[in-house]
């Protein structure tokens, strides 16, 4: 990177503070991104499981919701049954 | 405001918030570009099993609610996650 280019934000002028808020938006948007991209993950494959018949409407029906939030539920609880299992193996 | 441009010249200070506009506005897009991704592979699969010569209008209706649906459990996905993980920081 050209730092020395008058057009470009030059990070080497940041006071002290200011690196520190700049690092910190770049670790808060890092973890919306990764926040979000587990969204996505989570969303296509409960869609998989929950939305099983024909599309008739663009809502979710009674059935579907409930499934779509039990399916996250289930998922972290799996995910934490994992770690504290994995915790008893290793003594 | 004297203590914030102080820090950082006006002209600095303005590039770093433009800064902050580039990135979370990528971070918009790609968002979006995950989003309809996803839409269509998953609306597809549903809406069309066994494609034929052009989209018939039951399939076009199908792929508009589908994609409704879609971002509306995206949303329901989103709040439940969110309300999970904000309850395990506690």
């Amino acid at each position: 990177m050209d730092s020395s280019s008058g057009s470009e934000f030059n990070l080497t002028d940041l006071s002290q503070n200011d690196k520190k808020e700049l690092q910190q938006f770049v670790s808060n948007e890092a973890q919306k991104a990764k926040i979000q991209s587990t969204v996505h993950y989570l969303t296509d494959m409960c869609w998989k499981r929950c939305v099983t018949s024909k599309i008739s409407s663009g809502q979710m029906d009674s059935s579907e919701r409930p499934c779509m939030e039990n399916c996250v539920d289930r998922y972290i609880d799996s995910q934490m049954a994992v770690l504290k299992h994995l915790e008893q193996l290793r003594g | 405001m004297d203590s914030f441009t102080n820090s950082l010249g006006v002209n600095q200070q303005s590039k770093k918030q433009a800064w902050m506009d580039k990135i979370r506005q990528e971070a918009a897009v790609e968002q979006a570009r995950a989003l309809i991704d996803k839409v269509s592979d998953n609306c597809f699969e549903k809406c069309i099993p066994k494609p034929g010569s052009s989209l018939t209008s039951g399939e076009t209706t199908c792929i508009n609610q589908c994609m409704e649906k879609y971002m509306s459990a995206w949303n329901v996905v989103s709040r439940k996650y969110i309300e999970r993980i904000q309850a395990r920081d506690v």
